[in-house]
């Protein structure tokens, strides 16, 4: 399975900067970062190259922190491949509760990295679409 | 000039002496009581033979009645009951206080005589914009103004667009108003164009229930044009009505016929001499349901010493300056640090650091109450974030009456006090009306 980071902030000057902070002087890459916020506080999505080491070096920090299973998905860099997708989900009833994607080097596709809480269904709602998702172990070579 | 000449008027000499019969009576009737009877014996203490000797006897506890309910301080067969007070706060039991008719009837009077001396008569209009119900500021006035004779409007508070217009309709004359209330509804007047000198018929305020400084009563008085006089009274003792101020406004004059002042060092319980600050007790005199002696009320204040130009000769306490434990007054809402506490770990992703921060906006005060997110409770979703906050804001809401802004906060963010905690930052100005 694959997880990206979730972590609680208060939305205040400096607050997103410590946690890129921390994830530097572990050494890790960060391969997408979002960030949806109410208010006063908000939750910060990572993509790191290691996910678990990531988390502990952020629990460490004493972040609020938790790991939230991630699908992703690969596209074509062209007009209407995210709609496409996103029918294809909805028209299985899977739900996408947490959505951001980013252009791969090379600019031809784009990674679209979302979390469903229906999996299984979500994973069979792709096959056979001529959308790919990533293996667990490709996502954070990417 | 005098609603009771007899009473208020009264020669020391003779007012001690009724003092004395009255608390003896009272001793008795208190051994009625379950409290009073396990603690000074069911034939009661005394008679004493001196005002003195009431020192010696123990204090009661807002903890006690408390810890006594529903019935411990109950000192008539509850067939002669015809009404209950109860404090607002839910922690643990509620105080209650019971009323016989009597009772409620010598309360009517004690507030007619208070308002009687303020000024006001059977010609004023009264407009109570204090609230109703098991809070005893705005009925004690509503009694007190009917006895009068006043007409007496029982609005209540709040909705500052029909306050104006009932001011206006039916020229309203005196008002009975939260002092930051009345701050409130002046900035209304303000911006709704409405000069009260010119607009408006009324000539009186009456301010309590919270604690406010001598800066905001002349300010009220500047910006509606009118008298503003503090009054003082809790509902352990009946509720308002216990001391007022006359016109001289120096002190308010606190009914030696009705109770028996006593200041204290809160620290030592010692009495102290008259003058010094400390923690008012007071011991009822005329109550029949439920009399209290020696309760500590927890204000702080002190005996104006000499005597008053008006003529009369009960004396005077000061402006109550504070109060010697933690209770807070949110626009005249009583509430405990230990509320917020309880109602927090009632909620399992909150850790157990907390910051009660009160701040004044527009003349209101507004509760802040800063919380920490546990971090292994954290799912990682928004939603449950925001589901958690307004979880939060509807227990306390629930708890304290109140509505609090609940900021949600990163595990360790909060201070961690060595020691005692630092739970409570009053953030009033001291020019407003922090206790």
């Amino acid at each position: 399975m694959a997880f990206h980071l979730s972590v609680f902030v208060e939305n205040q000057p400096g607050k997103l900067e410590r946690i890129t902070r921390v994830l530097a002087d572990a050494g890790l890459n960060i391969r997408a970062f979002s960030m949806a916020s109410a208010g006063e506080f908000g939750v910060a999505r990572v993509l790191v190259s290691d996910p678990e080491r990531g988390f502990a070096a952020l629990k460490d920090a004493k972040f609020t922190v938790s790991r939230r299973r991630i699908l992703v998905a690969l596209i074509d860099d062209r007009p209407g491949a995210l709609h496409d997708l996103l029918v294809t989900l909805a028209s299985h009833r899977v739900n996408v509760e947490d959505c951001y994607g980013f252009v791969l080097e090379g600019g031809r596709q784009a990674a679209l990295v979302f979390e469903v809480e229906k999996v299984p269904e979500a994973e069979a709602a792709l096959a056979g679409t001529g959308i790919r998702l990533v293996p667990d172990d490709g996502i954070y070579r990417l | 000039m005098y609603w009771d000449r007899a009473a208020e008027t009264m020669d020391r000499r003779d007012l001690e002496h009724l003092q004395l019969g009255r608390l003896n009576a009272t001793l008795q009737r208190a051994a009625h009581a379950p409290y009073y009877r396990d603690r000074h014996g069911a034939r009661g203490v005394g008679p004493l033979s001196s005002l003195a000797d009431l020192a010696d006897l123990p204090f009661t506890t807002k903890a006690d009645l408390r810890d006594h309910f529903p019935y411990g301080f109950l000192a008539v067969p509850l067939d002669d009951v015809v009404r209950l007070h109860s404090s607002s706060g839910t922690t643990g039991n509620p105080t209650v206080i019971y009323h016989t008719r009597a009772d409620i009837e010598a309360w009517g009077d004690l507030l007619a005589r208070c308002l009687y001396m303020a000024g006001v008569r059977k010609h004023d209009v009264f407009q109570n914009m204090m609230g109703y119900g098991l809070f005893t500021g705005g009925i004690g006035f509503h009694y007190g103004a009917e006895r009068l004779g006043a007409l007496t409007i029982p609005i209540g508070p709040g909705n500052s667009k029909r306050q104006l217009w009932f001011m206006q309709q039916f020229r309203t004359s005196v008002v009975h108003i939260l002092p930051s209330y009345a701050l409130r509804l002046a900035t209304f007047f303000a911006e709704t164009g409405i000069e009260p000198r010119r607009d408006l018929a009324l000539r009186l305020a009456f301010v309590g229930a919270e604690p406010h400084t001598e800066e905001t009563r002349r300010r009220i008085e500047e910006v509606w044009g009118i008298k503003v006089y503090n009054s003082y009274g809790l509902s352990e003792m009946c509720g308002p009505g216990v001391a007022f101020e006359c016109p001289e406004q120096h002190g308010m004059h606190l009914w030696e016929d009705h109770f028996i002042p006593e200041v204290i060092d809160p620290d030592t319980g010692r009495v102290l001499p008259e003058g010094e600050w400390g923690e008012l007790v007071l011991t009822s005199l005329a109550r029949a349901a439920t009399p209290l002696v020696r309760y500590r009320t927890r204000d702080l204040t002190r005996i104006v010493a000499g005597t008053c130009a008006c003529g009369r000769t009960h004396r005077r306490i000061d402006r109550i300056r504070g109060r010697s434990d933690d209770m807070l007054i949110i626009n005249g809402v009583n509430l405990f640090p230990m509320q917020v506490e309880r109602t927090l770990m009632r909620v399992p992703a909150i850790g157990s650091n907390y910051l009660i921060e009160v701040h004044e906006e527009s003349f209101m005060d507004r509760l802040h109450i800063k919380v920490e997110l546990r971090q292994d409770a954290f799912e990682g979703t928004l939603a449950e974030l925001e589901h958690l906050a307004a979880r939060v804001t509807d227990e306390l809401k629930a708890e304290l009456g109140v509505t609090p802004v609940v900021k949600l906060l990163e595990a360790g963010s909060l201070p961690q006090g060595e020691g005692k905690a630092v739970r409570v930052v009053d953030l009033r100005q001291p020019g407003g009306k922090g206790a």
